[in-house]
């Protein structure tokens, strides 16, 4: 790990090294994109596409981004799908023709059938890229080397299990609790909840009275903590969610039947009102997935191997496939998690690529 | 075998005949059949804190009906609430005390809410009219353009609302009522009025039954329209309000949802998708045959899949069934 990190410091003071990395992505791309290439010393353009820039997590991913853009003077530009697969991959293909692809992608694809697709143009293009959370189990990063150069994707198996424990422990290990699933289909939905299931096989004394999917849509899961308190009344001690937008409406529910602070609520995402809720004592726990290192490192993972600074193809598995670290956040650490992540804009070291490894993704 | 045939001519006779009669009460039969089979199944239904949920669930659905009941009533669509909802609750926020800005202008930033509203009804409205362009096409993009500006606002985050006043709308009661439930009746009564007494209820009954007609007996339906339409959008603004007082904070997806139950709740109400029958009294009851089923498939424990199957067959059900095939010369 430390020798990555000096050949990468090495990578940028020593100017030689830094053009002829830079020269020979230009020559990479003069392949296909002629006048672009002429552009070569300057730094390649970074992009992140995501999926909106509608819901805290994108934002702040958005913002890690621009951190890391800013950090590399570089030039940033954020494409967004508004969950349309279509259009995620051409505006990807547009702006590959337009840098004549001296650039550098961290994408999270809308649908896990979109990344395949999309790392294939940018093979064909000469643009190292980053793919986050969704990809076919059969596509892998060392099929395309050098230009597919990592993928990173968050367990929710642990997360689950993780807010289910908090949750556990701030009702005082018993009685019923409700939960509030995210899209069925969805990766993350699915590992969240076995997360939540084997919390429950442990704990015996605990009863999951009722599981609803709530779609990620506060709305809705407002509506079902309604229903709930009346059909479960006083026997619901816990709500577990699969997402603190979903926890913070279940909160809401609660709060308007006077009942805020006394059940307890469990979210996952970090975002900054779920914070302030376990702050407030009203929120079990929560976790980040600090998206302003996705959004930041990602990009950096990808520009690092474009300069130079490593070589993907050599590179062990577990940093080409890997669980980024959550942060688990509960009462103890919450008010120093709002500190340095909230409050503060988080500070990244850039230069460490490697550092958030949770070992290589499993499959199955 | 002739005798047998004038036997079931006679019989389909008295059942229209007994149809005809029946079609105006049958979403009220519905929803008291709906009432007594889910306290048959759970008892739990039937009680006074239940039905102040209920209540408390229907009063978004109900405002946001409302609005859109005079547009339907007219023959149009309006598919902007979702995107005058986000846009309100989010200016909203940024008005009254809130977690991100030091704003405190308390029911003037209300007010002021209200007036946007009707600003993007009356956008609706004057492009529709003005620019000859089907109500759907311009209120699908005014969806857009709400939930767009909200974002172009937020950046993706997530406002809390800290006025005292506003979230008093969904924490305290009277009556054993939340305060935000009479604030629904009282848009009630207010649209009931509007329907009843005064000309423009009349005009949009009129252009309704028959635009042609309507223009050539004076009425000036561009104008019926572009009002029509701007208090449609003083409705959602009102449930935008309502919104963000119940969930405690605004974000650019608070409205996600709501156009389908709206006006599924509509239909189901029994007002009539091409206009001229139906009114906010229809409205009241759809809604409340719409958030009752949902409150009563989770008290039964109904699997969340066949719900949302459910919800849909009950829309088509409901167009089916209040279809009048006499009138109804193309299916389009």
């Amino acid at each position: 790990m430390h020798d990555i990190q000096t050949r990468i410091r090495a990578g940028y003071l020593d100017r030689r090294r830094f053009l002829s990395g830079t020269a020979m992505a230009g020559a990479a791309s003069l392949v296909g994109f002629g006048p672009k290439s002429l552009r070569a010393q300057a730094k390649p353009t970074v992009v992140n596409s995501i999926r909106s820039l509608s819901n805290p997590y994108h934002a702040t991913w958005n913002a890690g981004g621009e951190a890391f853009a800013k950090w590399a003077g570089a030039e940033y530009v954020t494409l967004v799908t508004e969950g349309d697969s279509e259009k995620g991959v051409a505006d990807i293909k547009a702006i590959i023709a337009r840098t004549g692809g001296d650039m550098v992608l961290n994408v999270d694809p809308n649908e896990s059938p979109d990344a395949r697709p999309i790392v294939e143009a940018c093979e064909a293009a000469g643009v190292h890229v980053v793919t986050q959370w969704n990809k076919p189990d059969d596509l892998h990063p060392w099929d395309h080397d050098p230009y597919y150069v990592s993928h990173i994707s968050f367990s929710g198996v642990p997360a689950g299990k993780a807010m289910a424990e908090a949750l556990f422990a701030k009702m005082g290990g018993s009685g019923g609790i409700v939960a509030l699933g995210g899209i069925l289909s969805n990766t993350p939905a699915i590992e969240r909840k076995k997360g939540l299931d084997e919390a429950l096989a442990a704990n015996p004394d605990v009863e999951l009275l009722d599981f609803q999917t709530a779609n990620w849509d506060p709305n809705k899961a407002l509506e079902l903590t309604n229903a709930w308190l009346t059909r479960f009344g006083d026997d619901i001690k816990g709500i577990w969610a699969a997402n603190d937008g979903m926890g913070l409406a279940a909160l809401e529910a609660l709060r308007a039947e006077g009942m805020a602070g006394q059940v307890p609520v469990s979210g996952i995402d970090g975002i900054q009102l779920a914070v302030e809720a376990i702050l407030a004592g009203e929120f079990a726990g929560t976790v980040a997935w600090d998206p302003f290192w996705q959004g930041g490192m990602g990009l950096s993972i990808g520009y690092h191997a474009r300069t130079g600074a490593f070589d993907p193809s050599k590179e062990p598995r577990e940093h080409r496939e890997f669980y980024g670290t959550g942060i688990v956040v509960t009462e103890e650490n919450a008010q120093e998690f709002y500190d340095n992540n909230i409050k503060a804009s988080p500070e990244l070291d850039f230069t460490d690529l490697w550092g958030r490894v949770a070992g290589q993704i499993q499959y199955g | 075998m002739a005798e047998a045939a004038t036997i079931g001519d006679g019989r389909a006779a008295g059942w229209k005949k007994l149809r005809r009669r029946l079609a105006p009460w049958a979403p009220l039969l519905v929803l008291l059949a709906l009432c007594i089979a889910i306290a048959l199944v759970n008892g739990r239904f039937v009680s006074l804190r239940n039905f102040a949920r209920i209540a408390d669930a229907a009063s978004i659905p109900l405002v946001l009906g409302l609005g859109v009941t005079f547009v339907i009533l007219m023959g149009s669509i309006d598919l902007s609430m979702e995107g005058v909802v986000a846009f309100a609750a989010i200016i909203l926020c940024l008005l009254v005390a809130n977690g991100a800005n030091a704003n405190d202008f308390g029911l003037l930033g209300a007010l002021a809410v209200l007036v946007i509203g009707a600003a993007m009804g009356f956008a609706n409205g004057i492009v529709h009219v003005g620019l000859q362009i089907p109500s759907f096409m311009v209120t699908l993009g005014m969806w857009f353009v709400g939930i767009g500006i909200g974002n172009a606002i937020l950046g993706g985050i997530q406002v809390r609302v800290n006025d005292p006043l506003i979230r008093a709308l969904a924490l305290e009661q009277f009556l054993g009522l939340k305060f935000q439930v009479w604030l629904a009746l009282g848009a009630l009564a207010v649209a009931w009025v509007v329907q009843e007494h005064t000309r423009l209820g009349r005009y949009i009954f009129a252009i309704g039954g028959g635009e042609d007609l309507a223009r050539l007996s004076g009425i000036r339906t561009g104008l019926v329209r572009i009002a029509t339409f701007t208090m449609a959008g003083v409705f959602y603004a009102l449930a935008g309000i309502m919104a963000a007082a119940q969930q405690g904070s605004a974000f650019a997806l608070i409205g996600g949802g709501r156009l389908f139950t709206a006006i599924t709740a509509v239909v189901v109400g029994g007002t009539a998708l091409w206009g001229g029958q139906g009114g906010v009294l229809n409205t009241l009851i759809g809604v409340l045959i719409v958030v009752v089923l949902a409150n009563g498939m989770v008290l039964m424990g109904v699997s969340p899949y066949v719900q949302q199957i459910v919800q849909g067959l009950l829309i088509i059900a409901a167009v089916a069934l209040s279809v009048d095939r006499m009138r109804a010369k193309l299916v389009k």
